[in-house]
């Protein structure tokens, strides 16, 4: 049943980038912005990678742009990495990618696991960090050249309001094709500056999936639903808690026997 | 929406829209608020709000190059009408919300370029000096009637030709109606862009415009400055009345009326 809701959001909010524009088109400013820096009536909300970068770039912290991180961070931290799993336009492309991946073109996209979860926080955490330092550096926020769903956001006001594109969307065009060729769901699982970013925030009551057995680390049942599911490429049976997992409730779908459950503030 | 992806590539590909325009682009500035050109650039998060709100379309976004993303105003194409909106979004401040009046836009200065513009060239010149012998015949002044802040940011001086001042903003209007081709006679030199190479084409010639200005003319043919200003004032002023002859007598009477 997540399955359903999550797509109706994703869809909702890859309409909503080319809807906002379209409106500031007809003078409604409720909500204006992109992906990298949005503001609905009044609030300001911005990506927080973005804004720890530009910290860092300008050394100095100043009250708007803390502000602008607050509502992010809280959200990550009672609902987890719901942006990357529900909202985030890129990872919607990606799902088309691994589609396509599975159904046209015929290649497992579930046998390869040529970096286990390890590998891949440590790979998505090391890019986060690097990118932090280079921003420091040479005083540009480089990462924001890498921000996937800010990239797209932009690119779908530039073709709104000027009906051009600009050279940023060869950039998602190059993490699509090695999606699709070489390594399915590279970008969110190994790269993605903002998915690591809001993977640190990170408590106690936050949503996320919990196997309700005595014994997690053991295999429940033989068909491993759950892992085929995962777009993370996880075993949320026994990796649940993981700091990949985007609570998208695939995994809970997944589970014929009602094991996987959501637990946290979130879970209603 | 109708011209579709063939249009729009057709677009990008020829008339200034395509990706590298700012790189070659003559003048370019930062929207009004911005700060210091590294601090900027540290601040701005390319989220293209500014761009978004722009009721002019004149921010535009910067192509290949480490600037990628950033917005700028390129006034050749459309300049800073100086609404203000923009400076009020930025979420990071890279453009100061403060900033929230014409006046202090603070974008750069305008310079005109006297080898160029018309009026000037008919202050030094009674003929076009590229050897056509035509006459000029224009007193254009378009960069004085453009402005928004006239009398403020520019003047007519002795009614004949502009003259730029301190209260200039750098907006570019002037710069992207100025009749001049293909460059144009006034350009924004802006201010805040630290290194001379980022700052646009004209920037990195002004040093040697300001050292070719500072030279003094040596050609004694020709009447300079205050003497020639004065001779060519005349023509608005004639001091003497010339005598006026009037070949007509005009009859006494009216043949047919009594």
């Amino acid at each position: 049943m997540y399955r359903r809701y999550r797509r109706a959001v994703q869809i909702a909010l890859f309409a909503a980038m080319f809807l906002i524009p379209i409106l500031n088109l007809y003078e409604i400013y409720q909500v204006t912005g992109t992906f990298y820096a949005i503001n609905i009536g009044g609030l300001g909300v911005a990506d927080p990678v973005v804004i720890f970068q530009a910290v860092f770039a300008a050394a100095r912290l100043t009250v708007p742009l803390i502000s602008a991180a607050l509502f992010p961070v809280f959200l990550a931290l009672i609902f987890g990495r719901i942006w990357c799993g529900w909202m985030c336009p890129y990872h919607l492309l990606a799902d088309c990618a691994a589609w396509v991946r599975a159904r046209v073109l015929r290649k497992n996209s579930a046998a390869p696991r040529s970096v286990g979860s390890f590998g891949a926080n440590v790979s998505r955490f090391a890019f986060l960090v690097m990118g932090t330092v280079a921003a420091g550096a040479i005083g540009i926020p480089v990462l924001n050249y890498f921000s996937a769903p800010g990239i797209l956001s932009t690119e779908a006001m530039i073709f709104v309001k000027e009906r051009s594109a600009s050279v940023e969307l060869v950039f998602i065009a190059l993490l699509l094709g090695l999606e699709l060729s070489v390594l399915p769901r590279f970008w969110c699982r190994m790269f993605c500056p903002t998915g690591a970013f809001l993977s640190l925030f990170r408590a106690p009551f936050t949503l996320r999936v919990k196997n309700d057995v005595r014994n997690p680390k053991s295999q429940c049942c033989q068909e491993n639903h759950c892992s085929l599911a995962c777009p993370m490429k996880l075993h949320p049976y026994r990796e649940c808690g993981d700091l990949l997992c985007t609570n998208c409730g695939l995994c809970v779908d997944a589970c014929r026997s009602g094991r996987l459950k959501y637990t946290g503030y979130g879970s209603l | 929406m109708n011209e579709g992806i063939w249009g729009c590539i057709q677009r990008i590909l020829s008339r200034g829209e395509n990706p590298f325009i700012d790189n070659h682009a003559e003048n370019r500035l930062r929207p009004p608020g911005a700060v210091e050109e590294k601090q900027f650039m540290a601040l701005c998060i390319r989220c293209n709000r500014c761009l978004e709100v722009c009721p002019y379309g004149a921010i535009k976004r910067s192509g290949f190059s480490p600037t990628m993303g950033t917005p700028y105003v390129l006034p050749e194409l459309k300049a800073c009408y100086l609404c203000m909106a923009c400076s009020r979004l930025c979420p990071t401040g890279a453009l100061d919300s403060h900033v929230q009046t014409p006046e202090k836009a603070g974008m750069g200065k305008a310079r005109i370029d006297k080898s160029m513009c018309y009026s000037h060239l008919f202050l030094d010149h009674d003929v076009l000096p590229e050897g056509s012998g035509n006459k000029i015949a224009a007193l254009c002044n378009t960069c004085f009637n453009v402005c928004p802040l006239q009398d403020k940011a520019i003047t007519l001086r002795d009614n004949l030709f502009p003259e730029v001042l301190d209260g200039c903003v750098g907006c570019g209007i002037c710069v992207e109606r100025c009749p001049t081709r293909p460059r144009r006679a006034i350009n924004i030199v802006p201010t805040g862009m630290g290194r001379v190479d980022e700052a646009g084409f004209f920037f990195r010639k002004a040093r040697r415009h300001y050292e070719s200005a500072s030279e003094k003319e040596t050609s004694g043919k020709v009447f300079k400055g205050d003497l020639l200003l004065e001779k060519k004032s005349r023509i608005h002023g004639p001091k003497e009345q010339p005598e006026f002859e009037f070949p007509y007598k005009t009859p006494k009477t009216i043949e047919g009326w009594d």
